[in-house]
C-alpha cells in the first residue's frame, strides 16, 4: 500500500483547482467560445459526488484497513435527507404534496419533515444524523472486536437491511418509487444551467476539501495511529490506546464524507430511490478505489473518476457487457497492479526490467523459491 | 517511589482452564522490582498463558493479580493494564510495518497515557529526547527513518522491546526475545535486558534458550503442567532432578 508521492498528490490537486476555476468560466460562457455543454457539466458534477464518496471509503479502508461494503448507506442517507429539503422547498413554492405521499392518503407532510425546511439544519443533518448512525454501528461493531471480512459482511447486511426498509412504501420515505420533482436547487430552477453549475463546482471544491483535509489528517499522528491499526491492532491496544474510539473517530467521519457525496449527488441526478442502497454500490465503491490505488485518497478519486467515465459511455454503447467489464478490471488490477493505476509508474520500470531479463517473461517457467 | 518490600507483581492461587484443559493451575509467583526472572518449561507449561492473564488477554478462572501489592488487576481492561505499568513484548515481533522506525516509537512514547485528542495532537518536540535516547539504547539510530518492515528480525525484536520500554513499565514482560536470533543478536539482546535493569522496574522473561537465561536472569521459575516445578537459580535448576526429568532431559 505505497502512498501516492506529493507530486503526483499536488498534480491531482491541480487539476481539481482548474477544474473549479473552469466550470463557472465555461460553463455560463463567461469567456466566450468556450461553453459546455450541460450534459458535460452535469457528469462531472455526478463523477466528483462518486469521487468524494470513494474517499470516504479509502479514509477508512485505505487508512485503517477497515473495509466498508456498505458505504452506499451513508450516501443514501445524505441524499435522502438532501431530497427532503427540496421536496419541502418545492412544496412552499407551489403548494403541490409529492405523489408518493397523495398515494399514502397522507393530507400532508409528516411534521418531522419540518427538519428538512431550512438549509442550515439540513446541512447539520447531513453533517451529523449519519455520522450518529455510523457510531452506533460503529461501537457496537468494534466494541465487540468484529474485524476484518466479518465487519465487511455486517456493513452490507446493514445496508441491504436498510434498502429493503427503504423500498416499503408505508416508511413515507417514497417507497420503491422514490423522491423526485424538484423545484429549485438554491433559488435557481432545478435542473437548469445556473443550478447544475453550482452543484458541479459544489461537488468538486467537496472533492478538493475532503483531498486536502483528508491527506493532512493521514499524515497526522492520528493517521498514523489509523496505519498502526491497519499493521496490528492489538500490538496498538498493549500499548495502551484504546483502537475502539481512534477507529469511531475515522469512521463517523467517513461516514460523514460519504453523506456530504450523497446529498450533492442526488439534485443532480435529480431523484433517489432505494437503488443507491444496493449492495452493488457499495462493492462498486471498494472496486473504484482498488483500480485507482489505496492509502493516499488520490487514487479513490482517479479511479472513481476513472471507472464512472467508463461506465457512462458504456451502459450507453453496450450495456450488457458493463458487469464482465467491471469484473475484468478489478481482477486485472489486483492482479497486475496490487497497488492500484497510481502505481503504473514503478510497476511498469519492474516490468521493463523483467523483459529485459527475459524477453518471453509468459513462456519462461515461473520457479517457485 | 514504590514500597521495597511489596513485590511488583504478585500471582496467588491462579487456575486458568480454557474448555476442559487447565493451563496454569493453582499457581501462586511473585517478582520484585529490580529483578530479571526467567520463566522457563516446556511447551504447554503455561508460560505464555500466564503473561496472557498478566496483559489481559486471557481470564483465570480463579485467583488474582497484583500489582505492588495493591493493585488488584481482575476486571481491568488490557488498555488499563497498560497504564498500570504492564508492558509486554509479544513472542512475534509486532511492530507497524508501514511506519519507519522513529513513528513506531513515536506512538509508543505516551506524554498524555489518559488522553487519546491530547496525545494526537502533541507536537512531539518534547517526545523527541527520549525517542532518541531510546534509538540509542536499542541500536536502531542509524535506522530511525528506515521503515520498520525493512528491518532485520533481530532489529524487529529490538524495536518492539524500544516501545515497550518507551512506555516505562514497572513490569516489563518479554515474550522469547532471542528465539530466531544469531548468536551475536543474542548477545546484543542480553547487553541489551542488562541495560534496562532498573529498581524501578521487574522483568520476566518466557525464553528456550537457557544459556540466555543463565546470562541475564536472576532467577527462574520452571513450569510444567500449570504448576512451579522449581524456583531458584538457573544454576541450580540445571542440577535439580526434577527439572532435568521434567524439562532439561527431555
Amino acid at each position: 500500500m505505497r502512498r501516492p508521492s506529493d507530486r503526483a498528490a499536488w498534480a491531482g490537486i491541480g487539476t481539481l483547482v482548474l477544474l473549479l476555476v473552469a466550470l463557472p468560466l465555461a460553463g455560463l460562457g463567461w469567456v466566450p467560445g468556450t461553453a459546455l455543454p450541460i450534459y458535460a457539466i452535469n457528469l462531472i458534477g455526478q463523477v466528483m459526488c462518486l469521487s468524494l464518496l470513494a474517499i470516504a471509503v479509502d479514509l477508512i479502508w485505505g487508512g485503517a484497513g477497515v473495509l466498508s461494503l456498505g458505504h452506499g448507506l451513508f450516501f443514501a442517507f445524505g441524499g435522502y435527507l438532501c431530497a427532503m429539503h427540496l421536496l419541502r422547498t418545492a412544496y412552499a413554492a407551489t403548494h403541490e404534496l409529492p405523489d408518493f405521499l397523495q398515494f399514502m392518503g397522507h393530507g400532508g407532510f409528516p411534521s418531522w419533515w419540518r427538519l428538512a425546511d431550512g438549509a442550515v439544519t439540513t446541512t447539520l443533518a447531513v453533517l451529523l444524523l449519519p455520522a450518529l448512525l455510523a457510531f452506533v454501528f460503529g461501537y457496537v461493531s468494534f466494541r465487540s472486536r468484529v474485524n476484518g471480512v466479518y465487519f465487511s459482511i455486517i456493513t452490507q447486511a446493514l445496508t441491504y437491511t436498510a434498502m429493503l426498509m427503504m423500498f416499503r412504501n408505508d416508511t413515507g420515505f417514497g417507497g420503491n418509487n422514490g423522491m423526485t420533482g424538484f423545484h429549485a436547487i438554491a433559488g435557481l430552477p432545478a435542473g437548469g444551467l445556473p443550478a447544475t453549475v453550482l452543484l458541479a463546482s459544489l461537488a468538486t471544491a467537496a472533492v478538493l476539501l475532503a483531498l486536502v483535509l483528508g491527506r493532512a489528517i493521514l499524515a497526522s499522528r492520528f493517521g498514523r495511529l489509523l496505519a498502526a491499526i491497519r499493521d496490528d491492532e492489538p500490538r496498538l491496544r498493549f500499548l495502551g490506546y484504546d483502537t475502539l474510539w481512534i477507529k469511531l473517530a475515522a469512521w463517523c467521519l467517513s461516514a460523514s464524507i460519504a453523506a456530504i457525496a450523497g446529498a450533492l449527488y442526488v439534485p443532480q441526478v435529480g431523484i433517489i430511490n432505494p437503488s443507491l442502497l444496493d449492495p452493488s454500490l457499495s462493492l462498486e465503491v471498494a472496486i473504484w478505489v482498488t483500480v485507482g490505488g489505496r492509502g493516499g485518497l488520490l487514487g479513490a478519486v482517479l479511479g472513481a473518476a476513472l471507472v464512472n467515465l467508463l461506465k457512462f459511455w458504456l451502459t450507453a454503447a453496450a450495456p450488457a457487457l458493463w458487469p464482465f467489464v467491471l469484473s475484468l478490471l478489478g481482477l486485472l488490477v489486483v492482479l497486475a497492479l496490487p497497488n492500484g493505476l497510481l502505481d503504473l509508474r514503478n510497476r511498469s520500470r519492474d516490468w521493463i526490467v523483467d523483459l529485459a531479463r527475459a524477453p518471453l517473461p509468459l513462456l519462461r517457467r515461473r520457479t517457485v523459491r | 517511589m514504590t514500597p521495597a518490600d511489596a513485590p511488583a507483581v504478585q500471582v496467588e492461587r491462579l487456575t486458568v482452564v480454557f474448555g476442559r484443559f487447565v493451563a496454569i493451575s493453582d499457581l501462586s509467583f511473585s517478582v520484585r522490582y529490580g529483578e530479571v526472572r526467567g520463566l522457563i518449561g516446556p511447551n504447554g507449561a503455561g508460560k505464555t498463558t500466564l503473561l496472557d492473564v498478566l496483559t489481559g488477554k486471557s481470564r483465570p478462572r480463579a485467583g488474582r493479580v497484583l500489582v505492588d501489592g495493591t493493585i488488584d488487576l481482575a476486571g481491568m481492561s488490557e488498555v488499563a493494564r497498560v497504564h498500570a505499568g504492564i508492558g509486554r513484548k509479544f513472542q512475534k515481533p509486532s511492530v507497524f510495518e508501514d511506519l519507519s522506525v522513529r513513528d513506531n516509537l513515536d506512538l509508543a512514547c505516551r506524554l498524555h497515557p489518559r488522553s487519546l485528542t491530547r496525545e494526537v495532537l502533541e507536537r512531539g518536540a518534547r517526545k523527541r529526547d527520549r525517542i532518541d535516547r531510546m534509538l540509542e539504547i536499542i541500536g536502531l539510530t542509524e535506522q530511525r527513518d528506515a521503515t520498520a518492515g525493512a528491518l532485520s528480525h533481530g532489529q524487529k525484536q529490538w524495536l518492539e522491546i524500544g516501545m515497550v520500554v518507551v512506555q516505562e513499565p514497572k513490569l516489563l514482560l518479554l515474550d522469547e526475545p532471542v528465539a530466531g536470533m544469531s548468536d551475536e543478536e543474542t548477545e546484543r539482546t542480553a547487553t541489551l535486558i542488562q541495560s534496562l535493569r532498573s529498581m524501578e522496574r521487574s522483568i520476566v522473561i518466557v525464553e528456550h534458550d537457557l544459556d540466555f537465561v543463565e546470562l541475564v536472569a536472576d532467577a527462574v521459575t520452571v513450569l510444567q503442567d500449570g504448576r512451579t516445578l522449581f524456583e531458584g537459580s538457573m544454576a541450580a535448576a540445571r542440577l535439580d532432578s526434577r527439572v532435568i526429568e521434567g524439562y532439561i532431559g527431555r
